[in-house]
């Protein structure tokens, strides 16, 4: 589980998103693109292992 | 050395910087002993024994030579300039060394402070690389600001406790998982150790605050702070974009657009990775261009990519090329972005203008600037809801929007028209379509920037064609985001004597006028009734911003003259002044009342609701001024200039 206080929002698991993006194919709207890196930002403080 | 042994190691020399002719001059020439021992036992038929004890002293006294044995091998090393020294391969340039780890580096606040974001010059997009010393101090900067907010709450919250009580929350926190069973001792002792040094150092916080925080970092947080936000990330991400949504997408916008490394780009709000972006070069550019320019008109994205790239919206890759494409033409200075939301046009350079050219841009947008300062009260008679809900906005024509084919962007108007896309966005390019004339109108809507107000041009031909001044017009949406409809009331055929502008003399006139539409009678400026609207004086587009110049002259225009012959007085209605006012330059009514409540020379009638006096103020005349005077026939001269003469003429 990671710490909330060391994610920096915009850097931490921008890589994550990217390859969501890359594997979805098309451009997507921002309001997914911040739903998507939410999910991303809430699994790596909620699930062990990350 | 003696001579022979000197001869022989000669000769060794010149065999061996002979086979290495080719080889650069401090390279090293090497040769095996035994093939040394062959070749001058043969040449000089000897036995070969004492030809290797011969050689052996002879390298070995000669400094030429450097002896190596490898794997039981002996070998001899020289070089075409003598004995061999191996290269020294030690570079004594640091540059790179001091500028990747510099021994004081600079504090970074932001990594554009590093590497530019300034557009480059050359189209093709290219990663910019930084190194990961930069990288790795950028996140150390946003590391410690993230730590200086966790230090001050357990500060504050502790201030008022004293310290053994501080001390015994983080033990009892600690013990708590792992060692709670160990040694319940071991939780006193802490305490003692830490009051220790709070005891000898006394005023000293900082040795305090670090043990006291220590043990509360370890504690595991859900919760992230983002530019003053609070976010518990244990809640759902819906939940989390009900309350933050807007902000937070701002926020990764802003983020995503600030990587150096651009890894994902966007174009308006939709976002897509810079790696899967489809490459348009040079001539797909000028293929673009040039198709805009055939059609003479902004076009569409997705026409460009029909016609020109002949995609299906089909195809799976439709979407990722269509971003290309609108994302590659933004970064183009030669090609400008004039769609609105979910209708992406492209303007290009070379395409004619829309709309009259006889008011410049940076003049509407002066005239239109009392929108900006607040006096707008289009909203007054329809409000935003129900335009939001009809679709429609309906308005009445003044004779300097009907002249000019343009429209000021009030408020009712911005409700009912999109939003610019992008913050920076000048203009956007509409259709209007009059269903009443099967025509289409292009219509180019400038946005307000700073204090310059906005409005909507090329509507000339239509007003001049089927509208007169007064005429109520109704402009409509329709299910395609950029296209409007605009309709009029019809009406049964009239002719009257209407103002007009005749440009080849600079002035106004009334002249016979057919139209076939309904029209306000208050506002119809007809010769019977604002027969004085011909001595209007026609001012230079950049003298009509100056509002109560205009106000004063319109006052002197359209009053009825009282008072006496050195300071006459004007009486003046505020129906006929709008109509006037708006005749030189757009003015909504709120702006008018605003201009005749603040001049010094104008009052209100007590007796008349609506009605102004205006006191010209008395000036020195002329003999020829106060002959005019008395020629009422005549047409009124303008206003004189607060700081100068009379408007005249040649002022034009």
């Amino acid at each position: 589980m990671m710490d909330a206080k060391t994610i920096v929002f915009g850097d931490t698991a921008i890589d994550r998103l990217l390859q969501w993006l890359r594997a979805s194919g098309e451009p997507k709207d921002v309001r997914d693109l911040l739903l998507q890196y939410l999910e991303i930002l809430c699994k790596l403080v909620t699930e062990e292992g990350e | 050395m003696t001579a022979t042994t000197g001869t022989l190691a000669d000769e060794v020399w010149r065999l061996m910087t002979a086979q290495g002719i080719l080889f650069a001059i401090d390279a090293p020439i090497r040769q095996t002993l035994s093939n040394l021992v062959e070749f001058f036992a043969a040449r000089l038929q000897r036995d070969p024994a004492s030809v290797q004890a011969e050689l052996e002293a002879a390298l070995a006294a000669d400094e030429r030579f450097t002896r190596e044995e490898v794997n039981g091998q002996v070998i001899y090393v020289t070089s075409r300039q003598g004995r061999y020294i191996p290269r020294d391969t030690t570079d004594p340039h640091t540059f790179k060394q001091r500028l990747y780890e510099p021994e004081n580096p600079l504090p970074i606040d932001d990594l554009s402070v590093v590497v530019s974001t300034s557009r480059p010059a050359i189209t093709t997009v290219e990663p910019v690389y930084i190194s990961d010393y930069w990288i790795e101090q950028a996140r150390l900067v946003a590391a410690t600001q993230m730590d200086e907010q966790p230090v001050v709450q357990p500060e504050s919250q502790e201030a008022g406790a004293t310290t053994p009580v501080v001390v015994e929350q983080p033990v009892a926190e600690g013990a708590g998982p792992a060692p709670v069973g160990e040694e319940p001792g071991v939780a006193v002792v802490p305490p003692t150790d830490v009051e220790e040094p709070v005891a000898t150092l006394g005023v000293s916080e900082e040795p305090s605050a670090a043990p006291i925080a220590e043990p509360t970092s370890s504690e595991h947080s859900t919760v992230l702070t983002v530019d003053g936000l609070t976010i518990d990330l244990s809640r759902s991400p819906a939940e989390i974009v009900a309350e933050y949504g807007p902000a937070l997408e701002r926020i990764l916008a802003e983020r995503l657009a600030r990587d150096p490394l651009q890894r994902i780009v966007s174009f308006g709000r939709l976002h897509y990775p810079e790696a899967s972006l489809v490459g348009f070069g040079k001539n797909d550019l000028r293929k673009i261009r040039d198709y805009i320019l055939e059609r003479n008109e902004p076009l569409l994205d997705t026409e460009i990519i029909a016609d020109l790239y002949y995609h299906n919206p089909r195809q799976p890759d439709y979407e990722g090329f269509r971003f290309s494409l609108n994302y590659r033409l933004s970064r183009e200075k030669d090609f400008e972005f004039v769609g609105v939301e979910g209708a992406n046009i492209w303007s290009t350079k070379g395409l004619p203008a829309i709309g009259s050219k006889r008011v410049k841009a940076s003049e509407m947008g002066q005239l239109t600037s009392y929108l900006i300062e607040g006096f707008d009260d289009s909203l007054a008679d329809q409000s935003a809801e129900a335009i939001q809900a009809s679709g429609s906005v309906t308005r009445l024509l003044t004779f300097f929007e009907w002249e000019y084919g343009v429209l000021p962007l009030d408020a009712a108007l911005a409700t009912l028209l999109p939003k610019p896309v992008f913050p920076d966005q000048r203009s956007a390019v509409l259709r209007f379509e009059s269903s009443q004339h099967f025509g289409t109108y292009l219509v180019e809507v400038r946005y307000p920037s700073g204090n310059r107000g906005g409005w909507l041009q090329g509507l000339e031909d239509f007003f001049r064609e089927y509208l007169v001044p007064g005429a109520l017009i109704t402009i409509s949406r329709t299910d395609a985001v950029n296209v409007f409809t605009i309709s009029y009331e019809e009406g049964g055929e009239t002719t009257d004597r209407l103002l007009t502008f005749d440009e080849k003399k600079n002035r106004f006139a009334f002249a016979n006028l057919t139209f076939y539409c309904a029209v306000d009678e208050d506002v119809l400026p007809t010769q019977n009734r604002y027969g004085k609207l011909r001595n209007l004086k026609a001012f230079p587009m950049s003298e009509r911003r100056k509002a109560e110049m205009v106000l004063e002259h319109v006052c002197e225009v359209m009053g009825e003259r009282g008072g006496s012959r050195e300071q006459p007085v004007y009486r003046v209605t505020f129906n006929d002044l709008y109509v006037a006012y708006n005749v030189l330059r757009p003015a909504s009514r709120s702006f008018l009342q605003a201009l005749l409540d603040s001049h010094p020379a104008i009052t209100a009638d007590p007796a008349a609701s609506g009605t102004y006096f205006f006191t010209l103020p008395q000036m020195e005349r002329t003999d020829t001024e106060e002959e005019d005077v008395e020629e009422e026939d005549q047409p009124i001269q303008p206003t004189l200039r607060r700081r100068g003469g009379r408007y005249i003429d040649e002022d034009e």
